[in-house]
């Protein structure tokens, strides 16, 4: 198989976060597993509460205390070497090496994810000091140039400013600006640009791949919007109620979708200058990631479910396809794009 | 104050309306000479950037603000015609029950003291001050049902309730009165894909079996797309182009509506996308450019643009738009097929 050859740079193998609730225990992320190979960008997509943004800041170590994680999550470094993320504290001198430095990591909303009491070349300039130099001079530049690469015009000025002084747009640029200081090998982007405007959402996405070639990085790219995964990724992971269900191409996603679920998300979207028909939409809610019973977790909203198959065990992610690999029982190709 | 011109078609004709924000020193026109008429049942898609001034046009065609210059001509239910800019306070509250709208954030505009019966029946017991409990709960319980909550749900608090369930909530609360114009600020942005087919239809459904008028606010252009009859794009305060929505979309007349369509992205990656980038950042509103607004960004920028202020045209049957090159360029939409 061509996929496994080559190198991975991140590989999560079973990740499962649990949370101790006053109710019960909630198991939010329950067994993920993928790989991000080299200079690709894999999306990971699910509906909010289906544990994505979880299982990307366990790769950082950057989740509460409260939530228990199992699994194996190996990252590979420059230098071939291969650690077990899960296995370093989340304050210790290892992790702290590559939390910023190797995998980065750019957060949602802009707008919160600068602190407004300090300058933006202040908060910057932080992660160079702990990964690159101690040099005033050195590090100033350094934040120059990055801010300089992600199209910022008059960076001197800007260096200077506070978060409140940029728009929502600009401020993305200085988030990913800030992620790319030391050249990352991973970036974790996750929903970079939910809180932007199409015109300039467009713009970001263009600057991100332009960059992913110029520093030749692996991007795993977080969101729950079809549109712009279809734009931004070769691979894409579908996550629903703390799983993933389905992988593959991006071009395999959209074409021959095989999970209900999957099928369902790219149903439900409505393409300009389609039949406006009534729009696929999945029925129910995502239930609670409490007290599961152990049969298909897509079960209750699945419209092809079959007692005597789907209810036995939960079912694990089978390979169907080069590189296209789903986790249903009875799969069903077939888009549904509206009624 | 009944006109008799006006067709009777028209339930809402916003005319010149421009609102202004001022404090000391900086004069913001949020709404700058915005005119447009809205059809009984039809549903009208308000676009544009944040910071355009669409939120600002439809809160004030609610009243939520008083707006500083022209007219928001209104047609009640029984035939009269008003100006929502100055009506006496009797008429004012007869209108409210006719006019309602539903908020983008459904987990702030919710208050979390209150029971979901509290929140769905406080429009009825503002307006009807009389009206015997048991029917409001009769009503409440009908408008619940409507909207796909289940009735044993009402005493719960918001906070037990999903995203999804909570803008159910929110379009409860404001059908209740039987509206016939409903103001949707972003009223599905904040929704995953799935939840927002089932919010879309929905709405649509409600439109068709209460015979509504939707004014649809959205950065949203797929959504907006799908279920709107008309569209208006909106530019820093000005309506740059407003006509029918497939009309708009297959073929816009105005460089912004173009540049904007090129950025949706498309949910098929063998598309392969022609953007039409727009340089630059949405200019400051307290200090507009001169002439045309949209010049500083827009690729077909001539002379005339820089000096000459643009009014919204004719162009077309119904296809209004506020271009001095409108006969000039040529603009890529997106392809239809249906």
């Amino acid at each position: 198989m061509s996929m496994d050859e080559k190198p991975s740079v991140l590989s999560v193998e079973n990740l499962a976060i649990s949370i101790k609730m006053d109710e019960g225990l909630l198991m939010p992320v329950r067994g993920v597993n993928f790989k991000l190979y080299e200079n690709e960008t894999l999306g990971l997509v699910g509906e909010s509460g289906c544990g994505k943004s979880l299982t990307c800041k366990s790769i950082l170590s950057i989740n509460e205390k409260k939530c228990n994680q199992t699994g194996t999550i190996l990252f590979t470094d420059k230098n071939d070497k291969t650690i077990n993320l899960l296995d370093l504290k989340f304050n210790s001198k290892d992790i702290r090496n590559i939390r910023g430095n190797s995998i980065s990591m750019i957060f949602q909303e802009p707008m919160s994810a600068f602190s407004p009491l300090f300058t933006v070349g202040h908060q910057m300039a932080e992660s160079v000091y702990l990964h690159i130099t101690k040099d005033k001079k050195q590090a100033k530049d350094l934040v120059l140039s990055s801010l300089r690469k992600v199209g910022i015009s008059d960076p001197e000025k800007r260096y200077t400013q506070y978060p409140h002084e940029f728009s929502g747009g600009m401020l993305q640029r200085a988030l990913i600006a800030m992620a790319l200081l030391c050249k990352p090998r991973i970036l974790i982007a996750d929903e970079p640009t939910t809180a932007l405007d199409v015109t300039i959402q467009a713009q970001i996405l263009d600057l991100l791949k332009q960059l992913q070639k110029d520093y030749g990085m692996a991007i795993l790219y977080i969101t729950h919007d079809l549109g712009t995964v279809a734009q931004m990724c070769d691979r894409v992971a579908v996550m629903y109620l703390g799983r993933v269900v389905e992988t593959a191409t991006v071009q395999e996603i959209f074409q021959n979708p095989l999970h209900p679920y999957t099928q369902g998300l790219i149903g439900s979207v409505h393409k300009i200058g389609r039949s406006k028909g009534r729009l696929f939409s999945i029925e129910g809610n995502v239930p609670l990631a409490m007290n599961l019973e152990d049969r298909c977790s897509f079960y209750d909203r699945c419209i092809h479910k079959d007692r005597n198959v789907c209810c036995n065990t939960e079912p694990q992610l089978t390979q169907v396809g080069d590189g296209h690999f789903i986790a249903c029982y009875q799969p069903k190709a077939g888009k549904r794009s509206g009624v | 104050m009944q006109d008799n011109q006006t067709n009777t078609d028209v339930i809402l004709k916003v005319e010149h309306l421009s609102k202004v924000f001022s404090s000391k020193k900086t004069h913001i026109r949020a709404v700058n000479d915005v005119s447009f008429t809205v059809g009984g049942g039809e549903t009208v898609g308000i676009v544009g950037e944040s910071g355009c001034g669409k939120t600002t046009l439809g809160r004030c065609i609610v009243r939520a603000h008083k707006a500083t210059e022209g007219r928001i001509l209104y047609r009640a239910g029984d035939g009269k015609e008003y100006d929502l800019q100055n009506i006496d306070k009797k008429s004012m509250q007869k209108i409210r029950k006719e006019v309602q709208m539903i908020f983008q954030d459904p987990y702030s505009s919710l208050d979390p003291r209150m029971t979901v019966f509290d929140i769905i029946s406080e429009p009825l017991r503002a307006n009807f001050k009389d009206m015997p409990k048991e029917q409001i709960e009769l009503k409440v319980k009908e408008m619940a049902a409507k909207v796909g909550l289940n009735p044993s749900y009402l005493k719960r608090y918001p906070h037990a309730f999903s995203g999804g369930q909570r803008q159910r909530i929110g379009i409860a609360r404001a059908l209740v009165l039987y509206p016939r114009l409903i103001v949707c600020d972003e009223a599905v942005s904040a929704l995953d894909v799935s939840v927002q087919a089932q919010v879309v239809n929905l709405l649509k459904d409600l439109q068709k079996e209460m015979n509504l008028t939707y004014l649809f606010i959205s950065h949203d252009l797929s959504v907006v797309e799908h279920i709107s009859d008309k569209v208006g794009v909106m530019y820093l305060g000005k309506m740059v182009e407003y006509a029918p929505s497939d009309k708009l979309f297959a073929k816009p007349f105005h460089p912004y509506s173009e540049a904007l369509l090129s950025a949706v992205p498309i949910a098929d990656p063998t598309v392969e996308m022609q953007r039409i980038p727009l340089t630059g950042e949405i200019p400051n509103p307290a200090n507009a450019p001169s002439g045309c607004f949209f010049h500083t960004r827009c690729g077909y920028c001539k002379e005339v643009c820089e000096v000459q202020d643009v009014a919204l045209v004719e162009k077309e049957t119904s296809h209004f738009v506020a271009c001095h090159l409108r006969d000039e360029i040529s603009l890529q939409g997106i392809p239809m097929e249906v």
